[in-house]
C-alpha cells in the first residue's frame, strides 16, 4: 500500500525524542524538509503557514547557530518569533525551571524551542505547560533536528542511507548528537560505527547496536560517511584526554585517514569545528567530500519541516477542542 | 669482540624455559643461535670460545625500576654512571622511570631520553610520567609518549588519589595497552609517612602508614582494573596482607602485574633501628612476617618482578632526621646479590630467584630477551655463584653512595655481562 493509499497524520504534539518518531514520521519530516530546501534556494522564501503561531525559542545554554537557524526557519514560515536566552535572566536571579516555563506559558505561545544543558529538561517543560516543545539539544541526552538534518544532508548525496556504513567519531560519551544520530540511523537501516578513546565512550555503548572502536584507522575502513564531533575544549585538557595534539594525533580526521574509507566517502560535523583538533583544516574545506555546510543549509529546512509538522499538529489540536 | 662467539662449560639457568644444566650457548649477530649441553669448545671451529669454567651462565637482568637525577645536578647519576653501574650488576635492561624532579612527563622529554640513552651498552626503556609532574590532577600525553617509545607509564613514588583521574588514566591507557605501574599506597594514610605503623615507629614517633594502606590501594587499583580493562602494575608490593589482595585480583583474571622491591626482600623495620636515613625507603621497611610472604610470593609466583628500585641521592638530601631524610636507597650494582643471598640463605632456588629479574618482566612487558631461546637477543650474564665479596658503595660505579645495603656480605657476584652479544662488562679481579 502506498502513502497515497491512506491517511496519515503527523501524531506528535513535541519533538523530545528521535525514539518517539517511526519510520513513516522521519519520510514525512524529510520529504517535507526537501520541499523548503527547494524554496530556500528562491528569492521567495517566505510563506506563511505559521502565521498567527507564536514560537518562543528558550535557549538556557549559549547557542548563536542553532538558535539563529530556528529564528529564521520559524520568521520563513510566518510565525512571530521570540528569542528568549535564560542564561542571563530568570535563573541567574533565582527562579525555577519550572515557574519560569509558566511564565513564558502565561504569554500563550504556541512553540517552544528549547535548549538546556540538563537532560530531560524539554520533556518537563513540556510536562509542565503542555505547550508544543521542540529539544533542541538537552544535556547529554538528544538533538533531534541535527540528527534529522545530517540524515537530510547524507540522504541528498547518498540517496539512500538505508545499508550505508556510517562512522561517528569523537567524544560519544558527551554527545547529545551522537545520541540521536544513533537512534535515527539506526532507524533508517544504517550500519553505524562508534569510534572513541576508551575515556569517551558510555560504558554500555557496545549494546545499542553499533560496532565500537578504539582505533580510527581500523573504524574507518570501508565507511561510506564519517560524522566528526565536536571536542568540548574543557575535555581536552587532561580529564579525558591529555591534549589537543594528541587528540589530533589518534583521532583527527585527515585526508589521508579518509582513504581507507569507501571512494568518495563523505565528511561531517555538527559544528562548530575545532580545525586541528577533530578534523584537518583541509578536509573541512574540501568541498567534495565535507558536507559541513549542506548541513547548514539542511538545519533550516528541517526545522521548518518539524515547524510546520507540529505547527499543523496544533491547529489540528485547536479546532477539535472547539 | 667478533660477531660470533660461544661461551661454553657453564651451568645453563634459563627460567623461561625452566632449564638448568651444563652446556653453552652460541651467539652470532647479536642474537642466541644454539645453546644447550650440545655447544661445547670441541665442535667451534673458528668461534671464538669463553671458557665459563663451571660458572652460571644466565640472560642478563631486566630491572623495571630505576632513576635518574636531573641533568647537571652536581655529583648527580646521569644516563652514563647508572649504565656502567647497571652492567657491572648484571643489569642487560634497565627501565628509567619517572621521580618529581624527573616526572619524563612529555613525549619530547620520552624522545630525547631515547636518543640520550640509545649509545648506552645497558638498554635503557624509558617508563613516561602518567600524570603531569606525577601530581595526579592530569593525564600525560600517553599515545604521544608511546609513539616517542615509552615501554609503560608510572606515576613514580607518588599515589594518585582522585579516583576520576586514575579511572580515567587506567582506561585511556587500555587503548595503547599500556602498563601503568602505580604505588601500591592510600594516598591519605601515607602522606608523610617514614615507616609502617608499629611497634617501632611507636616508641620513636615516626611518622608511620599502618600496611592496610597498601591492600586498600590494590583492592582499589584492581577494581578500577577491572572497570577500565587497563593494564594494573603495582609498582612495588611489600606487606602480606597486599599480598593476599593481589593474590585475589588475579585469580579473578584481571590483567594486574606486581614488582617488589629487592630491598624488601631483604630488609625489615628491625634494620632501620639505628636511624640510618639510608634505610629510609618506599615503600617503608616492614615486619619480618611481610617479608617472609614476600619471599614466599617470589617462589609461588604472585610476583612477577624484582627490582632494584635504584633511586641515587645526594649525601645532603639523606643527611637530615630520619623522617625528613629523602626515601631511596641505589641497588643496580646490587640486585643480583641480593637476590643470591635468598638462594645461599635456603630462602629461595635459583631458578625463581633468577626469574623474577629476567623472563619474569620480559614475559609481563612483552619483551623478547630475558630467556635463552634461538633467536633472541644476547643478553646473558656469567656469574661465579659462590664468591663471597662485601658490598661498599665507594668502590661501586654508581655516582651516589646512598646504599641501603652498605657493608652487606654476599656470596655470588657477576663475571660478564652481554648485551646484543657485546660485553659490557667484565670483572677482571
Amino acid at each position: 500500500m502506498g502513502r497515497a493509499d491512506f491517511h496519515y497524520d503527523f501524531p506528535h504534539r513535541s519533538l523530545l525524542s528521535i525514539a518517539d518518531l517511526n519510520p513513516l514520521d522521519v519520510q514525512m519530516l524529510l520529504e517535507r524538509a526537501s520541499h523548503w530546501h527547494g524554496v530556500n534556494r528562491t528569492p521567495d522564501k517566505k510563506h506563511d503557514p505559521l502565521k498567527g503561531l507564536t514560537q518562543i525559542n528558550l535557549f538556557f545554554e549559549n547557542s548563536t547557530r542553532t538558535q539563529a537557524s530556528f529564528e529564521l526557519a520559524g520568521k520563513r514560515l510566518g510565525a512571530d518569533v521570540v528569542n528568549f536566552s535564560v542564561s542571563a535572566s530568570s535563573t541567574a536571579k533565582g527562579e525555577t525551571l519550572a515557574d519560569t516555563a509558566r511564565t513564558l506559558a502565561a504569554m500563550n505561545p504556541d512553540l517552544l524551542v528549547v535548549r538546556h544543558k540538563a537532560s530531560g529538561a524539554p520533556d518537563f517543560i513540556a510536562r509542565e505547560t503542555g505547550l508544543s516543545v521542540i529539544n533542541a539539544g538537552d544535556g547529554t541526552r538528544e538533538h533531534p533536528t541535527q540528527a534529522l538534518l545530517d540524515a537530510f544532508a547524507l540522504t541528498e548525496r547518498l540517496g539512500d542511507v538505508g545499508g550505508r556504513r556510517i562512522l561517528i567519531v569523537g567524544d560519544i560519551l558527551h554527545s547529545r548528537v551522537a545520541r540521536s544520530n544513533v537512534l535515527l540511523l539506526s532507524l533508517l537501516g544504517a550500519q553505524i560505527r562508534l569510534c572513541a578513546p576508551p575515556t569517551l565512550l558510555p560504558a554500555d555503548a557496545d549494546r545499542w547496536g553499533v560496532e565500537v572502536f578504539h582505533d580510527l584507522d581500523d573504524a574507518i575502513e570501508g565507511c561510506d560517511a564519517v560524522m566528526t564531533l565536536r571536542l568540548q575544549k574543557e575535555r581536552m585538557s587532561g580529564g579525558y584526554i591529555p591534549s589537543e595534539r594528541e587528540y589530533f594525533r589518534f583521532y583527527g580526521l585527515t585526508h589521508r585517514r579518509m582513504e581507507a574509507a569507501q571512494p568518495g566517502a563523505l565528511v561531517l560535523h555538527p559544528g562548530p569545528m575545532n580545525r586541528g583538533v577533530e578534523i584537518d583544516g583541509a578536509l573541512a574545506d574540501d568541498e567534495e567530500v565535507s558536507l559541513i555546510l549542506d548541513q547548514v543549509e539542511a538545519g533550516v529546512a528541517v526545522r521548518m519541516a518539524v515547524l510546520e509538522m507540529l505547527g499543523e499538529q496544533t491547529r489540528r489540536n485547536e479546532e477539535r477542542r472547539r | 669482540m667478533s660477531q660470533r662467539f660461544a661461551i661454553v662449560n657453564a651451568r645453563l639457568v634459563d627460567p623461561a624455559s625452566g632449564r638448568d644444566e651444563a652446556g653453552g650457548v652460541l651467539v652470532e649477530d647479536h642474537h642466541i643461535v644454539e645453546f644447550g649441553p650440545g655447544v661445547r669448545g670441541i665442535n667451534l671451529e673458528d668461534v671464538e670460545v669463553i671458557d665459563a669454567h663451571g660458572a652460571i651462565l644466565a640472560p642478563a637482568l631486566i630491572d623495571l625500576r630505576a632513576g635518574i637525577e636531573p641533568p647537571f645536578t652536581p655529583g648527580g647519576e646521569t644516563i652514563s654512571s647508572l649504565s656502567a653501574a647497571a652492567a657491572a650488576g648484571g643489569i642487560g635492561t634497565l627501565v628509567l622511570g619517572p621521580h618529581a624532579a624527573t616526572p619524563f612527563d612529555t613525549p619530547e622529554t620520552v624522545r630525547a631520553l631515547g636518543h640520550e640513552t640509545r649509545p648506552m651498552r645497558v638498554r635503557m626503556p624509558v617508563a613516561g610520567g602518567a600524570t603531569r609532574s606525577l601530581v595526579g590532577e592530569t593525564m600525560s600525553e600517553i599515545g604521544l609518549m608511546h609513539d616517542a617509545g615509552a615501554l609503560l607509564v608510572s606515576n613514580g613514588d607518588a599515589p594518585i588519589a582522585d579516583t576520576r583521574v586514575l579511572r580515567s588514566l587506567l582506561s585511556y591507557a587500555s587503548h595503547f595497552e599500556a602498563w601503568v605501574a602505580l604505588r601500591p599506597a592510600d594516598a591519605c594514610l601515607s602522606a608523610g609517612a617514614a615507616a609502617t605503623e608499629g611497634e617501632w615507629a611507636a616508641r620513636n614517633g615516626i611518622p608511620a602508614e599502618p600496611t592496610v594502606a597498601e591492600r586498600m590501594a590494590i583492592e582499589r587499583l584492581a577494581a578500577l582494573g577491572e572497570l577500565t580493562g587497563g593494564r594494573v602494575l603495582i609498582d612495588r608490593i611489600s606487606t602480606e596482607e597486599g599480598l593476599e589482595a593481589l593474590s585475589r585480583a588475579k585469580r579473578k583474571g584481571l590483567e594486574i602485574g606486581a614488582t617488589a622491591s629487592v630491598n624488601s626482600l631483604l630488609l625489615n623495620e628491625v634494620d632501620a633501628g639505628g636511624y640510618d636515613a639510608s634505610m629510609r625507603l618506599v615503600p617503608p621497611l616492614r615486619f619480618e612476617a611481610d617479608r617472609e610472604a614476600l619471599v614466599r610470593a617470589i617462589t609461588e609466583g604472585l610476583v612477577d618482578a624484582v627490582v632494584s628500585d635504584h633511586r641515587p641521592l645526594s649525601v645532603e638530601a639523606k643527611s637530615e632526621p630520619w623522617p625528613e631524610a629523602a626515601a631511596g636507597s641505589t641497588g643496580v650494582e646490587t640486585l643480583l646479590s641480593g637476590l643470591l643471598s635468598l638462594v645461599h640463605d635456603g630462602q629461595l632456588e635459583l631458578i625463581d630467584a633468577l626469574r623474577v629479574v629476567t623472563s619474569g618482566p620480559a614475559d609481563l612487558i612483552g619483551l623478547p630477551q630475558g630467556r635463552m631461546e634461538e633467536g633472541a637477543p644476547a643478553d646473558l650474564v656469567l656469574i661465579d655463584g659462590d664468591a663471597p665479596w662485601v658490598y661498599r658503595a665507594a668502590d661501586g660505579l654508581s655516582a651516589r653512595r646512598n646504599a641501603a645495603l652498605e657493608g652487606r656480605r654476599f656470596q655470588g657476584r657477576v663475571l660478564k655481562t652481554f648485551v646484543a652479544g657485546a660485553m659490557i662488562h667484565t670483572n677482571d679481579n
